[in-house]
């Protein structure tokens, strides 16, 4: 696979879908391209967080440390961006990572993306939106668990 | 030394002076006969008349005449140039062995100071001392006795001649030299105390430049470049006004001289001119002392000339020679002594004092004794005389009064061949050696060559040679390429006892695993230990075995594989199959050897090359054309610099024109070669290589190898049944690359490669390959901490009766604190004196000695 079809795959990424293709082209050129067989650990939870990844192919287990020992809470899929969280604020990995299928991933390490963004600051505008838009989900969907709790 | 350049001249080249002049003495007949067989050539044997002439009981007709007398010319002819030849030779020679002593005896001086003489020359001044300015010596040493005795001698005759034809006007020739005779030294005089002048100031620029070069981080860190830009600008200014003025005195001289000897025929047409009137002299003879007159200027201007380099090289002597006189200079014993005392008995210094010249290096009155054997520690912040004391003990300074003795052995009295093997001495500023950490690691046991070299044939004249001409100049005739490790003051028998030797203190003192990986890092030759080298391959088979036997391990690393494509490697590589001999070649001159250019154009490749290079070149300038040069994502990701992205524009758009005009040049294409070389696949993901490239690419190997590696020695097959010595020891044992798209495949990768390393025992001896690891200028290649724990196993190797350790390991941390148990685990049973700032770094000693202001604590005895 070359830059080409990395960025198609990053194009349908939502936090990326507004930047325009050069970007994306000199975003897939300066992450790494990293191969996982299933079963091998992206990270852990409670590490420090120093890269985000972009699964290409192949799909990750999202595993929480419960009071019951390890367990799977979510799956995620092509196209999708894990760990970005990591790479905007200093918090530990809220999860563990562990590749359910053989997977290609790019790992957009924190520092690198933190440079693109200061370099175009119209992709930090993208970014924003993107977020923005997520919290105002998260918000709405408080607010509805509050008053059905309520109810 | 000798005050004066004569006195050292005639010291030590009499004999040779002598025999120079009267080479020169003996050479003056010949040019003379040289000079008057011409005239009797054209006279007597082509005008002349009376043959057939009888010579010898030989006749002559007219012919044969000329001929005897051509033939003499030419055999004359040969012969004075021989001789020129050889004298000049002789006088080269001899200024160059007198220029060797010189700057030996300066150094061997320099070596002769006191500690703290140092403290008032520095390096700046003493290098250009010993190197440029005795230079101009060397060249006059040859000259310094024949060139006034001849032109001295020729001018007397000329004069005498002179004389002969009429005593007046000989006055009349030599009536300014007493003018010139007065006024010339003391203008002379003048220029002599301006050199001096310039000669220090020199020195002072050298000093300033030393000094920025040293302190040049100092410098950017203050913004102080203007500063010394102006300090240093004001010493030109003040060397240039010191010249100008030089030049105009010389020029001055010199015109006074010129004027003067134009003068003299003033007289002579006046005087002369007014006794032929007279009929007191002949016509001839007034034109015959015009004509010896003007033989006469010759010899005096070289006398002149003489007179003026005797005054500077003089000056330049004195001026180097006074630095190198102090008067307490170590006596020369001191340093060639080779007699070594066993320093047995307790260390113990009463009423001593000393002082290095500032405040806080001076110690008053110190009483001590340690008993042989035991273990002190010398408490102290810096400036309480702590070090002082340390230096006292070690000889490495006199004490101004009092004595410091090992048992009955006054230390001051001692030459360094017993200080330097019986004591064991490492300071806080400790110094590494420009050389290999090997060298560093031996440095406390090469006192003098220890077995004589075997040799034959040419390189034993050549080695005779090198004896004779030291025995000539008062060099030493140590052997530089013998032994010199002493193995028995280290306790081993051989060089393998001794690396062994080293290889357990390195691990006491923790900086084995250092070296382990400098080993891993390092390149060796295996023709010096092919054993090794089939060790190394060994363990590649091993870790090749275990990577085919375990898929996890498997997928991590693209072993090479003549036939395969390796998408973790370059492209170069993956294109020869092979490595530059030379480590040193970088990818960018590798498209410019002729014979690759060669091999490129005949495989057809340098087209295809070129065109991925230019894909490369247009990918990364439309990606990082926008990019600013400061965010530093260029540098890290891509092979080409911000400073480089201009020149692949313009290639680019160049090659992508549609004009044949300009084109691009051979250097365009090699830099596009080059860029293509550097393309890792795997980590560069361009898509600039399809699977009918990497095929043409793998099929091109066998043509390289047989074209190119075969016919040549400038590359080296990627072969798995040989060491490739360009290659580190670590990629040897590998055999391949670790993947760059798995995570952390090289730490991985690393840590399986060091068990088998382990498990083969191949540790200790990539550690010994770490020995020959070059450790910089002054140790600049390794940290603060590494060096001051070479130089800590340079002392324990000694085995020196005391050892004494400054600021050493004297810190709270457990790293520190462990590595003090060890020290005296190590040092059990002999004399060990350890200087730190505080207390609480002194735990375990038998009794710590408190220095406050330069002198003992009266309670010192209480921390028993």
């Amino acid at each position: 696979m070359s830059l080409e079809t990395e960025v198609e795959a990053l194009r349908k990424v939502p936090l990326f879908r507004g930047i325009d293709e050069t970007k994306l082209r000199l975003l897939a050129f300066i992450s790494d391209r990293m191969e996982y067989k299933a079963g091998e650990r992206m990270c852990t939870q409670g590490e420090e967080g120093d890269s985000a990844f972009i699964l290409l192919k192949g799909a990750a287990n999202v595993i929480v440390n419960t009071p019951d020992g390890e367990k799977v809470v979510a799956q995620v899929k092509e196209n999708s961006i894990v760990g970005e969280i990591a790479i905007l604020c200093d918090v530990p990995r809220t999860a563990t990572l562990i590749a359910a299928s053989d997977m290609d991933v790019l790992t957009v390490s924190k520092d690198d993306f933190l440079k693109l963004l200061k370099e175009f600051p119209e992709m930090s505008l993208e970014v924003m939106r993107t977020l923005a838009l997520r919290l105002e989900r998260t918000t709405r969907d408080l607010a509805a668990a509050r008053s059905d709790a309520a109810a | 030394m000798e005050k004066s350049l004569f006195s050292f001249i005639w010291k030590f080249s009499a004999k040779q002076q002598i025999f120079i002049l009267l080479v020169t003495v003996l050479s003056y007949p010949v040019s003379y006969v040289l000079l008057e067989l011409p005239k009797l050539i054209v006279n007597d044997a082509v005008q002349g008349d009376d043959f057939p002439r009888d010579i010898f009981g030989f006749e002559f007709d007219q012919i044969s005449y000329l001929l005897l007398l051509c033939v003499g010319f030419l055999g004359l002819v040969v012969l004075s140039n021989g001789l020129k030849l050889y004298i000049n030779v002789y006088k080269g020679r001899l200024g160059e062995r007198m220029l060797r002593r010189l700057r030996f005896e300066l150094f061997q001086r320099v070596l002769r100071f006191r500690l703290p003489h140092f403290r008032k020359v520095s390096s700046g001044e003493i290098i250009p001392m010993i190197t440029s300015e005795v230079e101009d010596v060397g060249g006059f040493i040859g000259e310094a006795f024949a060139l006034p005795a001849y032109q001295g001698g020729m001018l007397v005759v000329q004069l005498g001649f002179i004389f002969m034809q009429d005593p007046l006007l000989g006055l009349a020739a030599i009536s300014s030299y007493p003018v010139q005779g007065y006024v010339i030294p003391k203008l002379q005089r003048k220029v002599i105390l301006l050199s001096r002048r310039r000669v220090k100031n020199v020195r002072l620029i050298a000093d300033k430049v030393g000094e920025s070069i040293s302190g040049v981080p100092e410098i950017h860190a203050n913004d102080a470049a203007a500063w010394h830009s102006a300090d240093l600008s004001d010493r030109l200014y003040e060397n240039f006004k010191i010249r100008y003025e030089i030049f105009n005195r010389k020029y001055f001289i010199k015109f006074l001289n010129n004027f003067m000897n134009q003068l003299t025929p003033f007289f002579f047409y006046l005087i002369g001119g007014y006794l032929v009137i007279e009929g007191n002299l002949s016509m001839g003879a007034l034109l015959a002392v015009i004509a010896a007159y003007k033989d006469l200027a010759g010899p005096w201007k070289e006398l002149l000339a003489y007179y003026q380099l005797v005054a500077d090289v003089d000056v330049k002597y004195q001026t180097v020679v006074e630095n190198f006189d102090p008067a307490d200079i170590y006596p020369v014993e001191r340093l060639t002594a080779d007699e070594c005392v066993e320093l047995t008995g307790d260390l113990e210094m009463s009423g001593v004092s000393f002082s290095g010249g500032a405040a806080g290096q001076e110690v008053t009155d110190i009483n001590l004794k340690v008993p042989e054997g035991a273990a002190f520690a010398i408490i102290g912040p810096d400036g309480s005389g702590r070090s002082e004391v340390l230096q006292l003990a070690a000889g490495l300074v006199s004490p101004a009064s009092g004595t410091v003795k090992i048992g009955t052995r006054d230390l001051d009295k001692l030459t360094a061949s017993t200080l330097g093997r019986e004591i064991a001495y490492v300071g806080g500023a400790v110094h590494i050696w420009t050389g290999t950490i090997r060298d560093n690691l031996y440095y406390g046991l090469r006192h003098r060559p220890l077995a004589e070299l075997e040799r034959e044939g040419s390189a034993l004249s050549d080695y005779k040679r090198r004896l004779a001409e030291a025995a000539e100049t008062k060099n030493p005739t140590y052997d530089l390429a013998a032994v010199w490790d002493d193995f028995s003051a280290a306790g081993v028998e051989d060089m393998h006892g001794l690396d062994a030797r080293a290889l357990d203190l390195l691990k006491a003192v923790s900086l084995e695993s250092d070296i382990y990986r400098l080993g891993l890092q390092s390149r060796f030759d295996p023709a010096m230990d092919d054993v090794f080298a089939d060790r190394i391959l060994a363990v590649r088979r091993k870790l090749a075995a275990r990577i085919a036997g375990d898929p996890e391990i498997a997928g991590l690393v693209e072993l090479w594989d003549i036939s395969k494509f390796n998408a973790s490697a370059s492209l170069a590589e993956n294109l020869f199959f092979a490595v530059p001999s030379d480590p040193e070649i970088s990818m960018e001159n590798v498209p410019e050897l002729p014979e690759v250019r060669a091999f490129l154009k005949e495989t057809g490749l340098d087209g295809k090359l070129r065109e991925i290079g230019l894909k490369i070149a247009e990918t990364m300038v439309e990606l990082f054309a926008n990019v600013s040069g400061d965010s530093g994502l260029l540098g890290n990701y891509s092979f080409i610099t911000q400073d480089d992205l201009p020149e692949f524009d313009r290639i680019t758009r160049v090659a992508r024109s549609e004009q044949q005009r300009p084109g691009l040049t051979q250097a365009d294409q090699d830099r596009l070669i080059a860029l293509a070389f550097k393309l890792v696949p795997a980590r560069h993901r361009l898509g600039v290589m399809d699977d009918a490239m990497k095929e043409a690419v793998v099929a091109a190997r066998a043509t390289f190898h047989k074209k190119v590696v075969a016919t040549g020695d400038s590359f080296v097959a990627i072969d798995p049944e040989l060491y490739l010595p360009p290659l580190t020891i670590e990629d040897n044992l590998l055999f391949g690359r670790p993947r760059v798209d798995r995570r952390d495949a090289r730490q991985r990768i690393d840590a399986v490669i060091r068990t088998i390393v382990e498990e083969t025992g191949l540790r200790e001896p990539i550690v010994f390959a770490g020995f020959d690891y070059h450790v910089g200028v002054s140790g600049s290649r390794l940290s603060a901490g590494q060096r001051r724990r070479l130089a800590l196993v340079r002392a324990l190797l000694k085995n020196a009766k005391l050892t004494i350790l400054d600021d050493i390991a004297t810190g709270v941390g457990e790293e520190d604190q462990a590595l003090r148990a060890t020290l005296q685990e190590i040092l059990k049973g002999r004399t060990f004196l350890f200087g730190a700032p505080n207390a609480a770094a002194a735990s375990g000693f038998q009794k710590k000695l408190v220095l406050e202001q330069g002198r003992m604590s009266q309670d010192s005895d209480e921390h028993a």
